[in-house]
């Protein structure tokens, strides 16, 4: 019967589930796990076309200083001094001459060659001493704290308070300009920028446990040190040193233009400029040429340290793969593009427009009656799909046994669907999700971290960050599509019409306002009141949920607060303006139980005080237990069972829903192995085909693999995205 | 907030001593200023006349503590070229470099948080690219050939602006915009990067889910938050004008302290450069003091931990 159902649907022209199913598996190649991680940074900066640029052109600079003196012989200090000044861009005297010749007939091109050689020989051994000194001189302070520490910092403080030029030019001038006098005081002025940032991070490291387990075993500071600290700290070290090289090059070309620095017959790019200087008006390419050579060469040295330090940061490279940050509006994609996904999120909306009173496409009849209790009547063609979607939120049908039954759905989602773009191409981590809440209702979205579900809430409150886009779907707020407004619009709504309670509120309140402030904001920024009225409905607001001695405490900043203080006013913001929706996402899940139940009874409090719909989102099965109506249980981006709470935890029509509620320990379950669902949750990149939980279900088979089950109702109010929901919810 | 300051002040004395030492000895052993000042032919009676009258027969220990009485006493000595005080000599030089690097400072830090901010809006969008490649030029270009570039298209060229002097606003241009360009493009980077960190904070997202307008979000709630990595950035920067200053004063003849370091090294003449240095070292930890007053006006938790 189930398998008639999905070949119904396919003739049915809605869609194509097995060849859905086999995409999504085929998107990460096994290929990408075995690469070297050599290939990879290779990959990595094949990747990016300036890091790319960068490295030619430093390798370039590298060949002329190790190949110049073989190239060029003496041409760059042989005088001509029959031949002067010749203008450059002509090839009639040889390659030499390309760039023209200053006053003594020199060559510029080659006296170019020349000075790569002598600025590298100072740039290099400079950065090297530096950076080897001074990091192994503050990984050595930050590692055992105290008065090394101290010590070590004031010296950096005593160096980096003298101007280094000066510096410069003083030791020079006692000890006579030369390249390793240079170096020397280079090195020395700048070791404080390594030893600062060495000491930083390995200071950091200091406080963490394994390094307090290496001190246990015995091991040796400069052991722990060379195994511990210095690889974490290397990459930050690396690209400090490369913009380093960028400032030991441009003071000594300073040092050398000002005449204390490499001294003739020598020649350096900045002594070369200090040379065109005096001929400027006649030959301007002498100072040309030599500048830009700088110029490019430390560009490209910045552009590769920009490169490393995003190369070594994880969570920074999502980055690359962004083509536009764009926020706000709903792109809607090409339908053939996506056509898979998105039919299978049509069927899904297709069922829960049956399922859900607020789409029900004929509000007539008993809920029982009309839900399409057999599959074959899911499979009838629905007007619901996102591309042919009627009027949004038409009457909604009475739906029995649910208490709030005669109100409309306040907050109706349908068949969301959100990508993250990653430079591996778009990975769908919400995939057709639909739920709807009333008035006075609580729904909790369940699932485990990784699910989902924070992305839908954020996709509704339109807060996803700009890697993450909405790809189909509609979020409606008593009618009014938010994914499809402007910004404006959107604006006006986030407040007094949807609101969100965040995780962690020690984040999430602004850290340098006072909570005065940023509590009278959403009046002042809606009701367009003063200053001081805003504040007295902060304080009003503060003293509703429950902040003792709101006037003075309002004055404060958000970490004068404890954790559950803090959970409160982010609550009391959220429901400043009395918002018909309010998401709450993980509102607890930074505190303690005591304090945790005393947050939930607020918001229970608040909830039918103000009659809003709140959207709980959790991954606490007791909270839900305890203080949701209704729940729509979360796997793998798509909503896999919803229904009144009671029946779904007494009778989970769902695998997924069975095995969450059996990992939980029970007084019946006692002297008994804790149940547990194995393995874990698919990685969103490589969703397996079919049923995206079939690799951990017990009860999976051949049709998992190949068909993906839609959510279909399996009784009063309730569905179930599973082929054998029927038989569970029967059983 | 006192306690603060206190606390700075008294941590500065021994950095400031050690600079005052590290330069009196450093300059003495720039040669004997009697073969830079006495003619070749001076008779050694002669030299040792000049090295008497101006205390360097003396053990340089002795000259050392003679001259930090004297300093105690605001007496910096004479200057060896001129027979005026060195005091004179600085202070009339230090205003121009003030204004310049004052200017400057100004101009850089406003036009960063616009760029920078404008940057991090979007994220590796083309206004992004295009801020982050300019500014990390900016930031890699030599300002003595900026310099010298300006003079020879702005000045040579096309006659617009003079090549130095310090008259007429025209004059300031050359100057400020070579002593800006390095520091605007680092500041631009390090806004840009505490702007992308701020704006994708949590409570960013609260502001946003209040209904706050872009402007609000940017202005009101990122920028405060970002603000810190970058004052501390624009603070090392500005120490770092100095080095700009000896560059830009000397390619376009600026009267600032900066010339005058370079003349006093080359002239050694102690007492004024003893001087100047004494100054400058004097301004950068006021500079410093002063970016720690913001910061803890910026910032609650860095007035809380100030207080405590």
């Amino acid at each position: 019967m189930l398998q008639k159902n999905n070949g119904q649907s396919d003739s049915a022209g809605s869609g194509d589930v097995p060849e859905d199913a086999g995409d999504g598996s085929g998107t990460t190649p096994a290929a990408d796990q075995v690469v070297t991680a050599r290939r990879k940074w290779l990959a990595l900066l094949l990747q990016d076309r300036f890091a790319c640029a960068a490295v030619l052109i430093l390798i370039g600079v590298a060949l002329c200083a190790v190949l110049g003196p073989l190239l060029i012989g003496d041409l760059a200090t042989r005088q001509n001094l029959r031949d002067p000044g010749r203008e450059p861009f002509s090839l009639d005297h040889g390659w030499a001459f390309v760039l023209g010749s200053d006053s003594l007939g020199r060559p510029v091109a080659a006296r170019l060659i020349a000075a790569a050689g002598t600025t590298l020989s100072v740039a290099v051994p400079a950065v090297l001493c530096s950076l080897v000194v001074g990091s192994v001189w503050g990984m050595w302070a930050g590692f055992h704290g105290g008065w090394r520490e101290n010590v070590s910092l004031r010296i950096a403080d005593v160096i980096l308070s003298f101007p280094s030029l000066l510096l410069a030019v003083v030791v020079l001038y006692v000890f006579s300009p030369s390249a390793s006098g240079i170096v020397l005081v280079l090195a020395v002025a700048r070791i404080p920028v390594y030893l600062r940032t060495a000491r930083a991070e390995s200071a950091e490291l200091r406080s963490r446990l394994f390094m307090d387990a290496a001190r246990t075993f015995g091991t040796s500071s400069w052991a722990s040190i060379r195994r511990h600290v210095a690889p974490t700290v290397l990459p930050t070290l690396l690209t400090v040193a490369a913009l380093d090289f960028c400032f030991v090059m441009l003071t000594e070309s300073s040092l050398s233009f000002l005449g204390i620095g490499i001294q003739p017959p020598d020649v350096s790019w900045g002594l070369m400029v200090a040379q065109g200087r005096q001929e400027l008006q006649s030959s301007w390419w002498i100072a040309v040429f030599p500048g830009l050579a700088i110029v490019v060469t430390t560009v490209s040295a910045t552009v590769l340290a920009a490169w490393a330090r995003l190369a070594t940061d994880p969570g920074q490279r999502w980055r690359h793969g962004l083509r536009r940050g764009g926020r706000g509006r709903l792109r809607r994609p090409a339908t053939g593009a996506n056509g898979a996904r998105q039919s299978s999120a049509a069927e899904t909306a297709a069922v829960v427009a049956g399922a859900e009173p607020a789409h029900s496409p004929a509000p007539s009849g008993p809920e029982i009656e009309h839900a399409p209790a057999v599959p074959e009547a899911e499979a009838e063609p629905t007007p619901a799909t996102p591309e042919a979607a009627p009027a949004p939120a038409p009457a909604p049908a009475p739906a029995p046994g649910d208490h709030a039954s005669t109100s409309p759905a306040t907050l109706a989602v349908d068949s969301l669907s959100v990508d993250i773009r990653t430079a591996a191409g778009p990975v769908p981590v919400v995939r057709g999700v639909s739920f709807a809440v009333r008035s006075g209702e609580t729904l909790a979205l369940l699932g485990e971290s990784g699910c989902g579900k924070s992305m839908t809430a954020h996709a509704v409150a339109g807060l996803l960050d700009p890697a993450a886009e909405v790809v189909g779907g509609q979020a409606l707020l008593e009618g009014e599509d938010l994914l499809g407004l402007g910004a404006r619009a959107r604006r006006r709504l986030a407040g007094p019409g949807l609101a969100i309670v965040f995780q962690d509120a020690l984040s999430a309140l602004n850290p340098v306002q006072t909570v005065g402030a940023q509590l009278a904001e959403p009046f002042r920024i809606h009701e367009r009141m003063s200053r001081r009225a805003a504040r007295a409905r902060a304080v009003e607001l503060m003293e509703r949920v429950g902040i003792p001695e709101a006037r003075s405490r309002a004055g404060a900043y958000p970490h004068q607060f404890s954790g559950g203080m803090r959970q409160r006013l982010l609550i009391a913001m959220a429901v400043a303006l009395r918002p018909k929706v309010l998401l709450a996402d993980e509102p607890t899940t930074a505190l303690d139980v005591t304090v945790q139940a005393q947050i939930m009874d607020l918001l229970r409090e608040l909830r039918s005080e103000q009659r809003m719909a709140l959207v709980l989102i959790t991954h606490d099965l007791g909270l839900v237990a305890e203080h949701a109506d209704r729940v729509a249980v979360m796997y793998a981006g798509t909503v896999v069972e919803t229904g009144p709470v009671a029946e779904v935890f007494g009778k989970p029509n769902h695998p997924y829903t069975r095995g969450l509620l059996e990992s939980v320990p029970a007084e019946q379950h006692k002297g008994t192995r804790l149940n547990s669902i194995p393995g874990s949750p698919p990685d969103p990149r490589s969703v397996p085909s079919g049923c995206a939980f079939r690799m951990r279900c017990p009860m999976a088979r051949d049709l998992c693999a190949t068909h993906r089950p839609v959510l279909a109702a399996t009784g009063a109010g309730r569905a179930a995205a599973c082929h054998f929901g029927k038989e569970l919810a029967d059983a | 907030m006192f306690t603060m300051l206190r606390r700075r002040a008294v941590s500065s004395v021994i950095p400031l001593l050690v600079v005052v030492l590290g330069v009196f000895f450093l300059a003495r052993l720039t040669g004997d200023p009697a073969n830079l000042y006495l003619p070749l032919s001076a008779t050694p009676e002669m030299r040792a006349e000049f090295s008497a009258r101006n205390g360097f027969d003396q053990p340089l220990v002795n000259q050392f503590g003679d001259y930090l009485v004297q300093v105690a006493h605001l007496d910096f000595g004479e200057s060896l070229r001129t027979a005026q005080s060195a005091s004179g000599a600085v202070l009339r030089a230090f205003p121009a470099t003030l204004q310049l690097a004052g200017w400057t400072m100004l101009l850089a830090i406003v036009g960063a948080v616009v760029i920078g901010s404008l940057a991090a809006y979007r994220p590796n969008s083309a206004t992004d690219r295009i801020a982050s490649f300019l500014s990390s030029t900016a930031a890699s270009v030599p300002d003595f050939w900026f310099a010298i570039m300006g003079v020879l298209v702005f000045a040579v060229t096309l006659g617009w602006l003079p090549t130095s002097g310090t008259s007429g606003a025209a004059a300031w241009v050359l100057p400020v915009t070579t002593l800006l360009i390095r520091p605007f493009g680092v500041l631009v980077q390090v806004v840009r990067g505490a702007m992308v960190s701020a704006l994708s904070a949590p409570y960013v997202k609260v502001a946003r889910s209040k209904g706050a307008n872009e402007v609000r979000v940017v202005f009101g709630h990122a920028l405060r938050n970002a603000a810190a990595p970058a004052l501390t950035v624009a603070g090392d920067l500005a120490v770092g004008l100095v080095n700009g200053a000896v560059v830009v004063e000397t390619i376009f003849g600026w009267p600032g302290i900066g010339k005058l370091m370079i003349d006093s090294v080359l002239q050694r003449d102690f007492a004024v450069l003893q001087a100047a240095v004494l100054l400058t070292a004097l301004v950068i930890f006021a500079l410093n003091i002063l970016v720690d007053i913001c910061h803890a006006i910026l910032d609650p938790r860095v007035r809380q931990r100030a207080a405590a």
